[in-house]
């Protein structure tokens, strides 16, 4: 390994291009580290300039100096093509960028409105279901309150039989007098039509019109079912009967067409 | 010599405004060094036609490579002769791989007499103090070192082919440019 004194002794060599090429990697690497070799590289570089310059000056042609200005106003125009070439690059890159970032804002957008729109249908979604599962703890209760009526143990059972308009028809009542509520069960009753509904009257001992006590429809199967809450007394009623009326129901039997009827 | 021809050691650096681009300082840079580095490129190429171009293209470099000059570390003379004498040697090896032997015959007269050259009382009448100097700390080494010296500086020969050439040992002739560089490192003290 070269020890400093070797090395600034080098400087003096590298500076007239005389040390081998070893000698200038192990001195250049050396200058990193050590600012005393960097005064002596400088000094040394100086120290051979003062070899040109003992020699005697000699004045150029003139058009040498032509040339050479000529060759840098070419070079400043190629500088400034390249410059417009670079700038022109930049912008290039600018505008590649841009256009990066536009798709990728674009794609974020678009991204968050999908999201949005997974966001509202889930939401629509969510709230069909709360009205599904509204709609089920309904059914839930309304069965559990039958399934009460049919299993008390003063439920009374009330049959009602087919008429003339559908001999075939029956129905089943689940009568639970405390409560004042009951279920009834059809049978075979006829698909009542779109504009038409049943509806169930309670023939009353105290009251000379019928009752209205629901209104239901029956599917192409002929069954249906029906809960009926705040009855009157049961000594106040005499029996039940179905007719059919105009969709929705009616105040008042509008006939006398039983479909199924049953006294108590 | 006239005193344009002697205007290489102005002390103002002018490369700071030529980074800039300032072209009025690069006139003045040509001005005051063009000739210096002339003599050089002559000196090292013989050849005027390859001393105008590698001129050229030493003053071309300066002004793209400006921004890279820094006055601390020295002269703007001591840097373009360092570009143009790089150049010239570039040249130089260039020309002797194509084996130009008309060069080669010219150049054992021109090594063989080192860079002192015979100068007459009216040069050293208009030279400055300066440049006095130099010559005399050029006068004071000793020929043999002068020669090495020379041989390395102009001919761009290396450590064992000026020993080969002078038919001298490799460690003589590396003390003796050692020796000889670093009388002219003592010697730029009296500039400064």
């Amino acid at each position: 390994m070269n020890s400093h004194a070797e090395l600034e002794s080098i400087a003096a060599l590298d500076a007239i291009g005389a040390a081998t090429a070893e000698e200038s990697s192990a001195f250049r690497a050396h200058l990193a580290s050590c600012a005393e070799c960097r005064r002596a590289r400088d000094e040394y570089e100086e120290a051979a300039s003062l070899i040109a310059r003992d020699l005697d000056p000699v004045v150029p042609p003139p058009d040498v100096r032509d040339r050479i200005f000529t060759a840098i106003n070419r070079s400043e125009t190629e500088g400034e093509v390249i410059d417009a070439r670079n700038r022109f690059g930049v912008s290039r890159w600018w505008m590649a960028a841009a256009v990066l970032f536009l798709a990728l804002w674009g794609w974020r957008e678009l991204s968050v409105r999908v999201i949005r729109e997974k966001v509202s249908t889930s939401e629509a979604e969510l709230h069909r279901l709360a009205g599904q599962n509204q709609l089920l703890t309904a059914r839930n209760e309304k069965l559990s309150a039958e399934m009460a009526a049919l299993a008390s143990q003063d439920t009374r059972t009330i049959a009602l039989t087919g008429q003339q308009v559908s001999p075939s028809a029956s129905a089943k009542v689940f009568l639970e007098p405390q409560q004042r509520r009951a279920v009834v069960f059809f049978y075979n009753l006829p698909a009542n039509p779109s504009d038409k509904s049943y509806q169930l009257w309670i023939l009353r001992g105290d009251q000379p019109q019928p009752q209205s006590a629901g209104v239901f429809d029956v599917t192409q199967s002929g069954g249906a079912s029906i809960s009926i809450e705040n009855l009157p007394l049961a000594t106040e009623i005499k029996g039940l009967a179905v007719t059919l009326e105009p969709k929705g129901g009616v105040a008042q039997p509008t006939n006398t067409n039983f479909f199924v009827a049953g006294s108590t | 010599m006239t005193a344009a021809m002697n205007s290489s050691f102005e002390t103002s650096s002018l490369l700071p405004a030529v980074a800039t681009g300032d072209v009025r300082a690069f006139e003045q840079l040509y001005d005051r060094h063009s000739s210096t580095l002339y003599g050089l490129l002559l000196r090292i190429l013989t050849n005027p036609d390859d001393a105008q171009e590698v001129l050229q293209e030493t003053f071309v470099k300066a002004w793209t490579n400006a921004k890279m000059f820094d006055s601390v570390r020295g002269s703007d003379v001591a840097w373009l002769i360092s570009i143009a004498r790089s150049r010239g040697i570039d040249r130089l090896r260039s020309r002797k791989i194509r084996g130009d032997r008309e060069d080669e015959a010219g150049r054992e007269v021109s090594s063989s007499f080192g860079f002192i050259e015979k100068r007459t009382g009216a040069d050293d009448a208009i030279q400055s103090q300066e440049q006095r100097a130099v010559r005399n700390a050029l006068s004071e080494l000793p020929e043999a070192q002068r020669i090495a010296l020379a041989l390395a500086y102009f001919e761009g020969l290396s450590q064992s082919e000026i020993a080969e050439k002078l038919g001298e040992p490799l460690g003589t002739i590396k003390t003796r440019m050692q020796l000889g560089m670093k009388k002219l490192r003592e010697s730029l003290k009296a500039f400064r």
